[in-house]
């Protein structure tokens, strides 16, 4: 029931809403601990030192393991792509993972050395943390943008040419002001809890401050971002495409939810604010982060690489070959690799598989037996033949046109269409039913 | 039917594969010291909540142990990012092929760590609180992460047998294949447990020894039971390990032992493992320095029961190269300057006189 591509997304979009967190989180500690110092405050002092705790269990834990759930999940449903970005990336990742460790000592050592360390070490641990978590999105984020805009690379093929490629600098703007934005939301869930009114509502208005600030960056530099998409993704999102253009501007709407909602709510009024408004705005931020990311793989459609590979994990570098061939031919998982004339759909349940299965189930998310409701053999086959340019965001059908076909004929076999009724006059279908009677006896030796 | 062998896909490595498996190995080294710490300290916890029931040494014991094994688990974590991220490179698309046919078993290892894990800090957090209800967290978290070490020898075995994915993929329903390998899989399971154990009651006894200017009554207490745990891990793997080792596909087993190097390899590992048994009671640093070449050396010798087992079907020093050195290079910069900044950290961290803690700062 759950395609592959949802497993990701559940997986990917809480990673998101943790992982940016653990960067903003890293820079909301060491300057609200110097706040406190400075004004003298132990009463702020004591705050920091309750939302550490509650950023390592948050972090350390859920961020850690989800991420490696991000790796898990994209090895099993797109090995080749992944393979590839290995291969492409394989130091930028070992590099990432440097400031991992840093970045997990430094959050240990900040936690347990409250008590430990003197305030001037404890909060360059707590710098030396922020250092290495937002260079491990600098790392990553290249990675990423790498996937929708990978520019230079499809000729340079070089490490350097991908890891600059041109959304890697919007979107790193980005994602630092989404970091920003994040750890304001989290700090309102701990301010929320507590206790001393006066202490709640300064933390309050001062949380709502950082979320504020974080979201009032990200227009400019989402246009600015927006503005390096290649001309068919942005199309895609702006009308090509009616669900993720609606999923766009959904994102726009959430995110105009947790801005009103932030500013009349604990900023101007920190007094009303409460543990469930925190939650409240917890959960629209989490919605923002779903579809905006949900919007940024849809764009990328019908690719997984842009220009290199499609999300069937074709490379466009094959598509010449694998028509000539046929997909079940240069396919290694499958049980057949002839069509099957008298049995086509039974083949056709095997292209299905290799080529369609990456993003359509046949019941479950993006189900294929409701996509192809209501359709005619014929339709079927004038869809498959023009399917990419009937449908921007899907990769071309790659394969012989028996094969093709076949895939049809399977297709055609999910919604069996209802016999032909002719309708005739009540005289005249007593009269061919004599007439079918005769005509079955007449065939009889 | 032929097997079906998956292939490399078709983009050069970026550094030649000896650099590639050299790394695999040497990070792999790092994440078994802490994997071993964490399994082998939970299994070690639940029997000593167990005790502690009645034993109130046992209870200061857990108390204490509880709190290094947070931080533990997140070093297994992260330190397993590496050889993971290295074995995909050089064995990706026979790593991805025997993960997607144990596909939903694969992926519910993220999950069972995550609670695995949460586990571990309650009981570390809530350790009095639970009281003997701590014993049921602790054994949870213990069944959950021998779980997770069951799922990775099923996965790390499986990617050695190429030859049976395709017959597999025909027969059986893709994502819930788990019986590949039987039983080789259960030894090697048993192989790497008992090894986590032994590793982590000497873990533990060097814990202990951090505790002796507050209590050194329950420091040499806590010595004496981690190397009783230690000696009694490391008998017991004697003979699993020799099982293992007769357990493994003839043709290995021959490769193997055909080799003089890795004979070599093998001897001096048993040779140190005796060493490090022996010395156990008497000097600890000349017994962690012996198993860490035990353990070094055992795992150089995975690698090569990996090569042996896959030569009939790839070699990824035939696969094409381009080498990325200039990254590299940053790589290898910023790792010895990230490790020196840990070190640095643990150091302030660990140095004895920091009283006045930023928490209780007043500048008056």
């Amino acid at each position: 029931m759950l395609g592959g591509g949802m497993v990701i997304g559940i997986i990917a979009i809480l990673h998101v809403f943790v992982s940016h967190f653990a960067v903003g989180g890293g820079l909301f500690l060491p300057l609200t601990e110097r706040k406190a110092y400075r004004e003298n405050n132990p009463a702020l002092l004591e705050y920091v030192k309750s939302h550490s705790e509650f950023f390592v269990l948050v972090v350390l834990v859920f961020g850690a393991v989800s991420g490696v759930g991000i790796w898990w999940s994209i090895g099993l449903v797109n090995p080749e792509a992944t393979a590839t970005l290995i291969h492409v990336f394989v130091w930028g990742w070992a590099i990432e993972w440097v400031f991992f460790i840093v970045e997990i000592a430094a959050a240990f050592i900040y936690y347990y050395g409250w008590d430990r360390l003197d305030p001037k070490t404890h909060l360059l641990v707590g710098w030396i943390y922020f250092g290495a978590a937002w260079a491990s999105l600098l790392v990553i984020n290249g990675i990423l943008a790498f996937m929708l805009t990978p520019g230079r690379w499809i000729e340079a093929q070089t490490f350097v040419s991908a890891y600059f490629n041109p959304g890697m600098l919007p979107s790193l703007v980005v994602r630092t002001a989404v970091c920003i934005a994040l750890a304001g939301v989290y700090a309102l869930i701990t301010s929320s809890a507590v206790g001393d009114v006066a202490l709640r509502n300064e933390v309050a208005r001062y949380a709502a401050k950082w979320l504020l600030l974080g979201v009032s960056i990200i227009p400019l530099a989402g246009v600015w971002y927006i503005s390096t998409l290649p001309g068919m993704a942005r199309e895609i999102s702006m009308g090509a495409a009616p669900a993720v253009t609606i999923f766009a501007g959904l994102s726009i709407f959430l995110s105009a939810l947790v801005v009103a909602f932030t500013y009349f709510g604990p900023y101007q009024r920190p007094r009303y604010f409460s543990i469930a408004f925190a939650f409240l705005l917890a959960s629209l931020a989490l919605s923002t982060t779903g579809v905006t990311e949900w919007v940024r793989e849809a764009v990328r459609k019908p690719y997984i690489i842009y220009d290199y590979m499609y999300t069937n994990s074709m490379r466009v570098a094959d598509v010449d070959r694998v028509r000539e061939e046929g997909v079940l031919k240069s396919a290694r998982w499958v049980r057949q690799h002839d069509v099957d004339l008298n049995a086509p759909e039974r083949t056709g349940d095997e292209v299905f598989r290799v080529e369609c299965a990456s993003c359509h189930t046949v019941d479950g998310y993006n189900s294929i037996r409701y996509a192809v409701k209501g359709w005619s053999w014929a339709m079927i086959d004038y869809q498959l033949v023009h399917l990419n340019e009937l449908k921007g965001f899907m990769p071309p059908f790659v394969g012989t046109e028996v094969e093709r076909k076949a895939l049809g004929a399977w297709l055609a076999s999910l919604n069996p269409l209802p016999a032909t009724i002719a309708i005739e006059p009540e005289a005249s279908a007593a009269e061919s039913q004599s007439k079918e009677a005769a005509g079955e006896g007449a065939r009889q030796p | 039917m032929n097997p079906v062998i998956p292939a490399p896909v078709p983009v050069p490595l970026p550094a030649p594969a000896w650099l590639l498996e050299f790394l695999l190995v040497f990070t792999f080294i790092l994440h078994l010291l802490a994997m071993d710490f964490l399994l082998g300290g939970v299994i070690i916890l639940s029997v000593s909540s167990y005790l502690g029931r009645r034993d109130s040494r046992h209870r200061e014991f857990t108390r204490r142990v509880s709190r290094a094994m947070p931080s533990i688990a997140a070093f297994t974590i992260t330190l397993g990012v590496a050889p993971l991220l290295f074995l995909q490179l050089v064995y990706g698309q026979l790593f991805y092929a025997s993960s997607a046919l144990m596909a939903w078993y694969w992926l519910a290892v993220v999950f069972l760590v995550l609670l695995g894990y949460y586990g571990v800090y309650w009981y570390q957090m809530q350790h009095d609180e639970l009281g003997p209800k701590a014993l049921w967290v602790i054994l949870a978290a213990a069944v959950l992460f021998i779980h997770v070490a069951f799922i990775f020898t099923q996965n790390m075995t499986a990617m050695l047998h190429p030859q049976d994915f395709y017959d597999l993929f025909v027969r059986g329903q893709v994502g819930t294949i788990l019986g590949l390998v039987a039983p080789l899989n259960i030894i090697r399971l048993a192989h790497f447990v008992v090894a986590a154990i032994a590793l982590a009651g000497l873990g533990v006894t060097l814990l202990s020894h951090c505790w002796r200017t507050e209590s050194s009554e329950l420091a040499e207490w806590g010595r004496r039971y981690g190397v009783t745990w230690f000696m009694g891990g490391t008998v017991v793997q004697f003979l699993v390990g020799l099982w293992f080792l007769f357990s493994l596909p003839v043709e290995v087993r021959q490769a193997l032992v055909g080799d003089k190097l890795v004979v070599g390899i093998l001897v001096s590992a048993f040779i140190l493992a005796l060493l490090a048994l022996l010395s156990a009671p008497k000097s600890l640093t000349a017994s962690s320095v012996a198993i860490l070449g035990t353990i070094s050396m055992m795992a150089v010798v995975r690698h090569f029961v990996r090569s042996a087992s896959l030569r009939p079907y790839f070699d990824p020093h035939s696969l094409p190269v381009q080498g990325q050195w200039e990254v590299f290079c940053i790589f290898v910069v910023l790792l010895l300057a990230g490790l020196g900044t840990v070190g640095w950290m643990l150091y302030v961290f660990f140095r004895p006189g920091a009283t006045r803690g930023a928490s209780t700062y007043s500048p008056s």
